[in-house]
């Protein structure tokens, strides 16, 4: 018998078949770009594109700044043994498990209080370990953003030996992402007519990466960030009424702002998935809702960022539709 | 006369900075039962104020407090579950 017969004949990664050796090779980048995909019926006055995030393999914006960030710590030989502590409100956190799951590497989550559960599963389901916290962690004098503190708080502990904490809203390479990949992308997919961009307000390294690299090539392309409003409930986003601004929120980039409260955010959410087949997450419909209230001239194009998908938030969308889920007989 | 604490259980975060004390002191006594005692081992300066506080929001009841030279010692009886 010929044992040879039994060996399958080895593939390599093309990409004009799709097909790959590593789950690592469908990240982004301008060369295969995530989808951008027109809004036609519930921002129907304005020329306004999705960019579907979710899209990417380990579902959602995040993806881009956690393989960046990796990638830094890697490179400059900062992570040595160490486990791989995180601050995250869930996306960061299951792209940079996932990630560190492939390199063998050890991760912990901190993570806010009222994220929705599917994404504390999908963080477990990865390996990583979970410690949920509340913001106001420290009752006397208590930082902002507990998560955060806690995350830096267990990378200084046993003299740093430990963990080291990629530090998402500290890390430039978290603005390298965007600026190399997300804004090089738009920038070819609308063929250099984008004349409007906006993101949510969160680690903002996607709008200081992406705005930074619009305004280099049009100065005159309109940066917008969306903030909700105190207390909100759009995971990802971040109220600098109730957070610290992130030290890579570069403002210089940014024309304005705009705020969403959270009934227009999920409404227009439900109306993304009703009308147009868009199954995406809260803060998507932030930022659709914050687009479409815009001075926007109706047919110059405007994009907006779509960080990741609805499926993370169905608990959440459960108590939006009300009820109990049975049909009226 | 002293009165004797029964001692649950012993946590000791020296060495560990705010608000790790404060997270891994309320995850231990969530764990506790009510009436039960939890021996507080801390060196950041911030639990001074932080662990007193965290037992009076939590309902606890701070039995006593013991400076050793940097080291704060609590004894926390952990009460009813809010």
């Amino acid at each position: 018998m010929n044992t040879e017969l039994k060996i399958t004949p080895q593939l390599t990664t093309d990409r004009s078949a799709e097909r790959y050796d590593d789950i690592r090779e469908l990240l982004p980048d301008p060369d295969h770009p995530s989808p951008l995909v027109r809004v036609n019926r519930v921002a129907a006055d304005i020329c306004l594109y999705l960019k579907l995030e979710w899209l990417n393999p380990f579902g959602s914006i995040k993806d881009r700044a956690a393989a960046y960030l990796l990638d830094g710590l890697q490179t400059r030989g900062e992570l040595a043994d160490r486990e791989l502590v995180e601050a995250s409100s869930g996306n960061t956190g299951i792209a940079l498990a996932a990630l560190a799951a492939l390199d063998g590497i050890k991760l912990t989550v901190t993570i806010p209080d009222g994220v929705p559960e599917e994404k504390k599963v999908v963080l477990r389901m990865l390996g990583a370990e979970v410690w949920e916290t509340p913001d106001s962690l420290c009752p006397v004098d208590h930082p902002k953003d507990g998560a955060i503190a806690l995350a830096r708080s267990l990378a200084a502990s046993e003299n740093g030996a430990r963990y080291v904490m990629p530090d998402q809203y500290e890390n430039p390479d978290n603005v390298r992402a965007h600026y190399e990949t997300t804004g090089p992308e738009i920038w070819r997919q609308t063929e250099g007519r984008v004349r409007a961009f906006f993101a949510g307000f969160g680690t903002c390294g996607t709008i200081t990466g992406v705005g930074r690299y619009l305004k280099e090539q049009d100065p005159t392309i309109k940066i917008v960030g969306v903030e909700p409003q105190k207390g909100h409930r759009l995971p990802g986003l971040k109220s600098f009424v109730e957070s610290n601004q992130p030290g890579i929120l570069d403002w210089s980039v940014i024309d304005d702002v705009v705020q969403v409260d959270d009934e227009p955010a999920y409404n227009t959410t439900k109306r993304l998935w009703r009308e147009e087949g868009l199954m995406v997450g809260p803060s998507t419909g932030a930022i659709v809702h914050a687009a479409s209230g815009y001075d926007l001239v109706p047919d110059e194009i405007a994009v907006g960022v779509s960080p990741d998908s609805g499926l993370k938030y169905t608990s959440y969308f459960a108590q939006l539709l009300g009820g109990d889920g049975m049909p009226r007989i | 006369m002293t009165t004797q604490i029964n001692v649950t259980e012993t946590l000791d975060v020296s060495g560990v900075l705010c608000p790790l004390p404060v997270y891994k002191a309320a995850l231990a006594l969530k764990r506790m039962e009510p009436g039960q005692v939890l021996e507080l081992v801390c060196t950041d300066p911030g639990s001074l104020e932080d662990i007193p506080a965290m037992a009076r929001q939590r309902g606890d009841t701070l039995l006593k407090t013991d400076n050793r030279g940097g080291t704060q010692v609590f004894w926390i009886e952990k009460g009813t579950d809010l």
